[in-house]
């Protein structure tokens, strides 16, 4: 039972990251199918600076751990960037943006590593080795029986990552930022009118959606892949879009779906563990949770409501 | 009277995506030339690569003749879901479910026809029938889901996506493995669209018999989208639903009807890898056909016949590859990297169309204000 919770938390965490990430970004009106590109240029980045500083810095340090999580959010928010321009100032359409974005982010991310690992370390690997975060347990709280599995094995990152949801669900919600950005979305004539550049808020929402993707891709680095490859892509940044419109473009309802995520996967793969079943039956473990979605959407699509100007291209003289 | 030349809307239309290519092929060179190798080499060998070009030197049996016709069976599939991705996006609908709806179909014909033994004239028109059929299911679930639930196409896409790999993954590997390769078994002979050492012209090569299909049906496309009513409807329901609604279109039906379509023409694309160009599958991946036929389409302008073209340099850069590394030494990804260039500029289309409409609207006020200051002119002077 402890595992299931701890590992459906350790997937559930880096997938809300990103699902808030775009969130943001989809709450100001730009449609984001690039998170998936987001997250891996982000991955890519922290464990470059991992491998970089790994002879100054060991690479399980807390100060490594911080210095990855840094270039990958500056990584994937100047990554972000070239979406926001692409949509904003070039206005081109948001989804065909976003595809293409992924798909530059991979042929990008898988070029670099093979020349980085040729040019500096002279060996020919088109990955780098990062090894799984160091875990830790809360003395104490870990022994409540249940709800104790929460404090134990938990890697740095879900810490991070739900200090983060916090500020990120209070800047959205409770600050005038916020109420700006998700005005954005719904009337961006409203902003305008009102004297605020609708072009700059939407570029800083979805600069802060790639930072957001950069942490989650980072996580996921360190703890499912242990290392950087291309094989990062794998469709993580899809689900995390699926936890969003699953939970109608809010946080907390968000929240609500990455857990169903992480826990049926979890649960899944503890179920086939007890039952003892050959590998191959793993792979149908693994559609629980897809399944699960399209289930509950059939009953609660009825009130999806995405934001209204989701996907427009913002023009002064349209009204 | 002189009129400076302006550009008609559907030059402009063709325009846009050329500006694109040069744009991403100097950038590509740049990258080129940044990693120490020479960017005409490197392009040369894509098209010899591709056997658009000769090579130097050719092995036994091996000549342009086979490394065209390998090209062509790596395009097929291509050009399919090109179209798959034109049909529903003329309807306004985003099909990113390519990859699964190829899956199906290239799964469940190759256990129903793939493994029997009928004979090939009874088996490749049943492969394209059952391809067509479950990508066509596929794919009018999702636009099902859409219009009767309201589920958005593109989750219900993903999530289709996720079920079909894994569920597909798990019957190859309980029942279908190829235990050497780790692939499902190969698909007999009879029933794969390719037709594997053909002996021409002293040549042995691999003739793909899914392109001829490919053109047919791309004009196919082209004469229902532009030429009936459906494809009116359609394109109607895809520039504005509510408009469409008001003029008496189902909407819903018409949406159903967009992605049946799409999916079918996905299934195409999936019969003519799974059964053509591969002639096997591998449990537990995707194929990237499906998201690069998104691109394609895109760099196509959304057009039947400018995804054919779009697909074809693509191809090209893919397929021609290798041969640039072996040659002249430049990385493979870097092929993957031009092509990601291309589509990111082709994506800022919208800009270089809202940058030449501007500079088309300046002549024209231009225009007017010189006709205006001409009769002002001509109105002085009869008053002297």
């Amino acid at each position: 039972m402890d595992t299931v919770i701890i590992d459906g938390l350790a997937f559930a965490l880096p997938l809300l990251i990103i699902a808030i990430g775009g969130i943001y970004s989809e709450r100001s009106g730009i449609t984001n199918l690039a998170l998936e590109g987001l997250m891996g240029v982000g991955a890519f980045c922290g464990a470059l600076a991992v491998v970089l500083t790994q002879n100054s810095v060991p690479t399980q340090s807390i100060a490594s751990f911080g210095i990855a999580m840094l270039c990958a959010v500056l990584g994937s928010s100047l990554y972000a960037m070239l979406h926001a321009v692409v949509c904003i100032r070039f206005k081109a359409n948001q989804v065909i943006s976003g595809v293409v974005i992924n798909i530059l982010a991979m042929a990008l991310t898988g070029f670099l590593t093979s020349q980085i690992n040729a040019a500096v370390f002279g060996q020919p690997s088109s990955k780098f080795v990062l090894g799984v975060l160091t875990r830790y347990t809360v003395p104490g709280l870990s022994e409540i029986p249940v709800i104790g599995a929460i404090f134990k094995g938990v890697y740095p990152f879900q810490i991070l990552i739900v200090v983060v949801a916090i500020v990120a669900w209070y800047v959205l919600y409770k600050t005038r930022y916020g109420m700006r950005l998700r005005a954005c979305g719904d009337n961006p004539h409203a902003v305008d009118a009102a004297g605020i550049d609708v072009a700059r808020v939407r570029f800083g929402a979805v600069v802060i959606s790639g930072a957001l993707a950069g942490i989650g891709g980072m996580s996921f680095a360190y703890s499912i892949s242990a290392n950087f490859s291309t094989s990062i892509f794998s469709g993580y940044g899809y689900l995390a879009i699926a936890a969003l419109i699953f939970g109608s473009w809010k946080i907390v309802p968000t929240l609500g779906a990455c857990l169903l995520f992480g826990f049926a996967r979890s649960g899944g793969y503890m179920v086939s563990g007890m039952l003892a079943l050959p590998s191959a039956f793993s792979d149908l473990i693994m559609i629980l949770p897809y399944l699960l979605t399209m289930v509950l959407l059939i009953f609660f699509s009825k009130n999806n409501n995405p934001p209204r100007a989701l996907g427009e291209v913002y023009d002064k003289g349209k009204r | 009277m002189k009129t400076k030349k302006i550009l008609t809307d559907k030059k402009q239309a063709m325009l846009v995506p050329l500006i694109a290519i040069v744009a991403s092929l100097i950038v590509g060179a740049l990258a080129i030339w940044l990693v120490g190798k020479d960017p005409v080499e490197a392009y040369h060998a894509l098209l010899q690569g591709s056997g658009i070009l000769p090579k130097q030197s050719y092995a036994a049996y091996k000549g342009m003749l086979t490394d065209f016709m390998s090209f062509l069976n790596a395009l097929t599939p291509m050009i399919f879901t090109s179209l798959a991705v034109t049909v529903a996006f003329k309807a306004g609908l985003f099909n990113i479910g390519v990859s699964g709806q190829m899956l199906v179909a290239g799964f469940m014909a190759t256990i129903l026809v793939g493994y029997s033994d009928l004979s090939s004239f009874v088996a490749k028109p049943l492969v394209i029938l059952i391809g067509m059929v479950c990508g066509a299911l596929v794919g009018a679930l999702i636009g099902y889901l859409k219009y009767r639930f309201n589920i958005n196409e593109v989750v219900s896409s993903i999530m289709i996506n996720y079920i079909v790999q894994y569920v597909i993954s798990f019957c190859i590997n309980m029942f279908y493995i190829d235990t050497v390769s780790r692939q499902s078994r190969a698909v007999s002979q009879a029933a794969s669209l390719t037709l594997k050492s053909v002996e021409a012209f002293g040549y042995k090569m691999d003739v793909p018999l899914g392109i001829i299909l490919a053109v047919i049906v791309t004009c196919l496309v082209k004469v229902v989208l532009d030429r009936t009513k459906l494809g009116y409807e359609i394109k109607t329901v895809g520039a504005n639903r509510q408009a469409a609604q008001y003029a008496g279109i189902r909407v819903g039906r018409t949406l159903v009807i967009a992605m049946l379509l799409s999916g079918a023409l996905a299934g195409l694309a999936g019969v003519t890898l799974y059964l053509g160009l591969n002639g096997s599958i591998q449990p537990r991946v995707l194929s990237s056909y499906g998201y690069d036929g998104i691109a394609v389409s895109l760099l196509g302008n959304a057009t039947p016949f400018g995804g054919m073209a779009a697909a074809g340099l693509v191809t090209i850069i893919t397929k021609g590859a290798t041969y640039m590394r072996s040659i002249a030494g430049v990385p493979q990804e870097m092929a993957a990297l031009i092509t990601g260039l291309m589509l990111l500029f082709s994506a800022c289309g919208a800009y270089i169309h809202y940058l030449m409409n501007t500079v088309k609207r300046r002549q024209q006020e231009k225009e007017i204000a010189r006709g205006a200051k001409r009769t002002v002119d001509s109105k002085q002077k009869e008053e002297a």
